[in-house]
């Protein structure tokens, strides 16, 4: 019932769900190495905490693997799907953290941090994570779908069940937000002074 | 790259430094994605388990009294032999007006004797006295 190791890499996602959904581990295993990673990255962005990011992953990846036996090849994106629970679960959290100040946002980790080029980029992102929390969520979750996600504009209305019209203009609000929001870190930014 | 505001960044800069987050996600350790395994290993075992069979829950208790009732088909069948019991019992006390006629006739032979068809009504009289 196992799938061989190059079909595995070579399957598609939704193969690979119905095939757990038939029993086979294996798939499993290659589903989880190939969507963990975009998984915690979107929610990390959407929550700015990477232990809250890890609890979303792992709720969102036993959400997949429950109705891996329902699942009907052709109906949706697995990924689609992912991305919408992944949203909505981060909307709760969000919810229901409210009250609690930008200064708990933890600063994304970086390994190479202790190099100059690694300290700048560091920089770099926590200024943008910081200012993508200080965005509405849904314009939130839009520019982070587009532009750090790399979804199309039709994909992102699927996932947050709005039209393509509403999420283009999510988007170029969300994104004249950061604009502001980045406003005067230039430097920080490694842009100079403009 | 002329800018309308010299301290903002324009949309092309900023396309830039929202990809770079993208490159630079934070990667799964490999205890989140051993949680995440076992989760589905846990799922997939549910799934392959059998079925409880369905037995009525009165079997499971065990014992011989346990199997009778299951026999008998668990509580709510006995609830109901109890009731036809308890029936039985009350009509052989206390027969309601006719029905001793009707138990007559049925022990009687064919065609036989003193049997009339108004020994089946109820007396005006019974009617009355029972209010």
């Amino acid at each position: 019932m196992e799938m061989p190791l190059d079909a595995l890499n070579d399957a598609s996602d939704e193969a690979l769900l119905v095939a757990f959904g038939n029993g086979d581990r294996a798939a499993a295993r290659a589903l989880t190495l190939r969507l963990t990673p975009r998984v915690l990255g979107y929610a990390a962005r959407l929550l700015g905490d990477r232990a809250e990011a890890e609890d979303v992953t792992q709720e969102a990846m036993l959400r997949l693997w429950r109705m891996a036996g329902q699942w009907r090849q052709g109906e949706a994106r697995v990924t689609t799907w992912l991305y919408r629970v992944v949203t909505n679960l981060c909307t709760d959290r969000l919810r229901r953290r409210r009250g609690v100040g930008l200064d708990s946002i933890e600063e994304p980790a970086d390994d190479a941090a202790s190099a100059e080029d690694g300290l700048a980029r560091a920089q770099r992102l926590a200024a943008l994570q910081e200012a993508l929390m200080r965005l509405p969520a849904r314009q939130r979750q839009a520019v982070v779908l587009r532009h750090v996600e790399g979804l199309s504009n039709p994909e992102i209305a699927a996932v947050m069940e709005v039209s393509v019209e509403a999420v283009e203009s999510l988007t170029a609000r969300g994104k004249r937000g950061l604009a502001k929001a980045l406003a005067g870190r230039r430097e920080e930014l490694g842009y100079g002074d403009g | 790259m002329a800018m309308a505001d010299g301290k903002r960044l324009n949309d092309e800069e900023l396309e830039k430094l929202l990809a770079e987050a993208g490159r630079e996600a934070p990667l799964p350790s490999g205890q989140l994605l051993e949680r995440i395994m076992a989760d589905a290993e846990a799922v997939a075992a549910r799934a392959e388990a059998p079925a409880p069979p369905s037995v009525p829950p009165a079997a499971r208790h065990g014992g011989r009294a346990g199997r009778l009732l299951a026999a008998l088909g668990g509580w709510p069948a006995l609830a109901g032999l109890a009731t036809a019991a308890v029936a039985g019992v009350w009509l052989g006390l206390a027969p309601p007006p006719g029905l001793e006629a009707i138990s007559r006739g049925a022990q009687l032979p064919l065609g036989g004797g003193d049997y009339g068809v108004e020994e089946f009504m109820p007396s005006l009289d019974d009617m009355l006295t029972e209010g």
